[in-house]
């Protein structure tokens, strides 16, 4: 905090001795121009999605062009209700929020648990930094992998999208390096009042590393989220267990050959901006609160990583 | 990452801790390590033991130990088609495309938000920009298809530019696909990948630019003889983490939006073995070949960048 405080005074001196001519102040316009440039390069195409997903369906597919607001005599809603009235679809919402808690909350478990391991002095330390550094150099491949979680029986159950993919190693020496940074006598003085390793990690040394359980809890959730790919060779015919990103891929799919079906339920063709509002909405809802947190760990992970 | 080097240096084991005692004091630390342990072998190990796979001609029924043994006959297969060389050169290509353009979009945009002075307007601006990367993969590439399709309003731009109106999608001359990667890339990374930079930027002391400033020095030569040199390391080390990583990420994206018509330019080595291993008529043999291929690649790559990070910043993974 102390640091931050600094450099805005350093800021401030400087603007005192600046006498901005005439070309700075032409500069300063242009980079904002192009910095907002940027920022609406980012939001509009989400925006061009969102009124299009409030737009008549019949009237939308006539447009030509970026939307900004919406087409139609009135608001359209009929595409949300639709959404909320399919029950494969409110499936694949309750996959995609099983798939962030319980993938999120096993994968912290291993990460923290595989981290606190790695971090203490054992005789085994060499062997289990070793034992976690070499998957994260080599890895056997997509087929192999394949094979082996198939040969587990997992294929097509919900399992294959919780377990296997819910931490590596890479996190897990993050965590090391988080319990590294706690000092010493925190251990040493439970240790003295007869805590065990259990106690040392769950009531003495997790509460230290908030900010990096918070960035690992946080990555972890968004990752699932937005994950589609293993869904999409573990559980390809098990519409049951699809999660919202492979729904809305198979809807952006059914949309490119709407035209061909005979009598279009346009309301049907609006489905696909529905949901993908719907999949981002909770994200940018979070991120302002999560901002800068989330920034900590990409400089934390740039640092370390 | 620096770190566990040091951590394995500092530890400093007298003697007379035997197994015994060790197992005694740390027994439950070893336990915590337990599933950590049985993840990395069920999905680390095992699958770099399936790799066997790659010599085989693998039939499932059959089994790692019961399939027919052929050797290099997959990886001759392989040079020897027409595909495999194909989805090479598209992998360098457009993993080059990514390192070079992609790169140093972000650094450029980091550079442009610390010379923003009002606090407020910046804060918001990186706000909007961060949105991108946080939007799926799914999402990214519908998003594409409906700016790029024919009656996109990214193609509508293009045709007011004076070219044809099409898909640019299902367009496999050689430039378009790739291009298409890239800036849909940097689209996802411009703002946070620059989140590094401004952060670096901003640790740069003001006294510098200050006395630099009474000297007479134009925001613009602050700007390349102060700030540059400041953050030149950091832009380096993110450089070769980068070139480390760069035929790992952002296939994805390439599978959700290639077609048969855009193979030619499109299809990289990621998405063959997908093809070869989950298209009708699976090739399970090859596949892993191909695979292995591109692992082998992707490691040889992981170490180079690690012996050039550690010597131009000291700094390594491992």
């Amino acid at each position: 905090m102390k640091v931050k405080r600094k450099r805005k005074d350093d800021g401030k001196e400087l603007h005192m001795i600046e006498n901005p001519s005439v070309g700075d102040r032409v500069a300063d316009v242009i980079i904002l121009i192009i910095c907002i440039g940027v920022a609406l390069c980012s939001v509009l195409p989400l925006w061009h999605i969102f009124v299009s997903s409030i737009s008549d369906g019949q009237e939308l597919l006539k447009h030509e062009g970026l939307l900004l607001l919406p087409v139609g005599e009135r608001l359209n809603w009929e595409g949300y209700k639709a959404v909320f009235k399919d029950a494969s679809l409110l499936k694949g919402f309750a996959n995609t929020l099983l798939y962030c808690v319980a993938g999120t909350a096993l994968g912290f478990f291993i990460s923290v648990t595989g981290g606190y391991a790695l971090s203490r002095t054992t005789k085994m330390h060499t062997f289990m930094v070793l034992f976690c550094t070499v998957t994260l150099l080599f890895g056997g491949g997509m087929v192999p992998t394949y094979m082996v979680i198939r040969q587990l029986g997992m294929v097509g159950t919900r399992w294959s999208l919780i377990i296997p993919g819910c931490t590596n190693s890479m996190l897990a020496i993050m965590m090391m390096n988080a319990f590294n940074g706690v000092p010493k006598e925190y251990e040493e003085s439970a240790r003295l009042d007869g805590a065990g390793h259990f106690d040392v990690l769950f009531r003495i040394m997790l509460p230290q590393v908030k900010n990096m359980s918070m960035v690992l809890i946080l990555n972890s959730v968004v990752g699932q989220w937005n994950s589609w790919f293993n869904a999409s060779i573990y559980v390809p015919n098990n519409r049951n267990a699809w999660p919202l990103q492979l729904w809305i891929r198979q809807m952006t799919a059914d949309n490119e050959n709407f035209l061909l079906s005979a009598n279009p339920d346009y309301n049907r063709y609006l489905i696909q901006y529905v949901l993908i509002v719907v999949a981002i909405l909770p994200i940018i809802a979070m991120l302002p609160f999560f901002q800068e947190r989330l920034e900590q760990g990409v400089i934390v992970g740039g640092i370390k990583g | 990452m620096a770190k566990i080097k040091a951590a394995t240096q500092e530890i400093y084991m007298p003697p007379k801790v035997t197994w015994k005692k060790d197992l005694k004091k740390n027994g439950t630390a070893y336990l915590f390590f337990a599933p950590m342990f049985i993840y990395q072998v069920l999905f680390a190990y095992l699958p770099m033991f399936g790799i066997l796979m790659a010599f085989e001609n693998f039939k499932v029924n059959k089994g790692y130990f019961k399939s027919e043994w052929v050797g290099l006959q997959h990886f001759v297969t392989l040079f020897t088609s027409e595909e495999f060389p194909r989805a090479l050169r598209n992998t360098v290509v457009m993993g080059l495309l990514n390192l070079t353009i992609g790169f140093i979009m972000p650094v450029i945009f980091a550079f442009l938000l610390s010379m923003i002075k009002k606090k407020k307007t910046k804060r918001l601006i990186q706000t909007c920009s961060y949105i991108p990367n946080f939007v799926s993969a799914v999402v990214v590439c519908s998003l594409i298809r409906e700016f790029l399709g024919h009656d996109g309003a990214l193609t509508g731009l293009l045709s007011a530019l004076g070219f044809e109106q099409q898909n640019w999608l299902a367009n496999g001359d050689i430039p378009v696909f790739w291009l298409i990667n890239t800036f849909m890339n940097i689209w996802c990374a411009i703002g946070w990948g620059s989140i590094m930079y401004v952060a670096s930027i901003a640790t740069v002391s003001g006294d510098l630019h200050e006395a630099a400033a009474i000297d007479g020095a134009t925001r613009f030569q602050r700007l390349t003889k102060i700030t540059l040199p400041c953050i030149l390391p950091i832009i380096v080390m993110m450089f070769t983490l980068q070139v480390g990583l760069v035929f790992v990420t952002g296939f994805d994206k390439v599978l959700l939006l290639y077609m048969p018509s855009t193979y030619s330019t499109a299809d990289c080595l990621q998405t063959y073995t997908y093809r070869l291993a989950f298209s009708s008529g699976a090739n399970y043999g090859l596949s892993s070949a191909a695979g292995l291929f591109q692992s082998v690649m992707g490691t040889a790559l992981l170490m180079i960048s690690n012996y050039w990070n550690r010597k131009v910043s000291g700094m390594s993974l491992f």
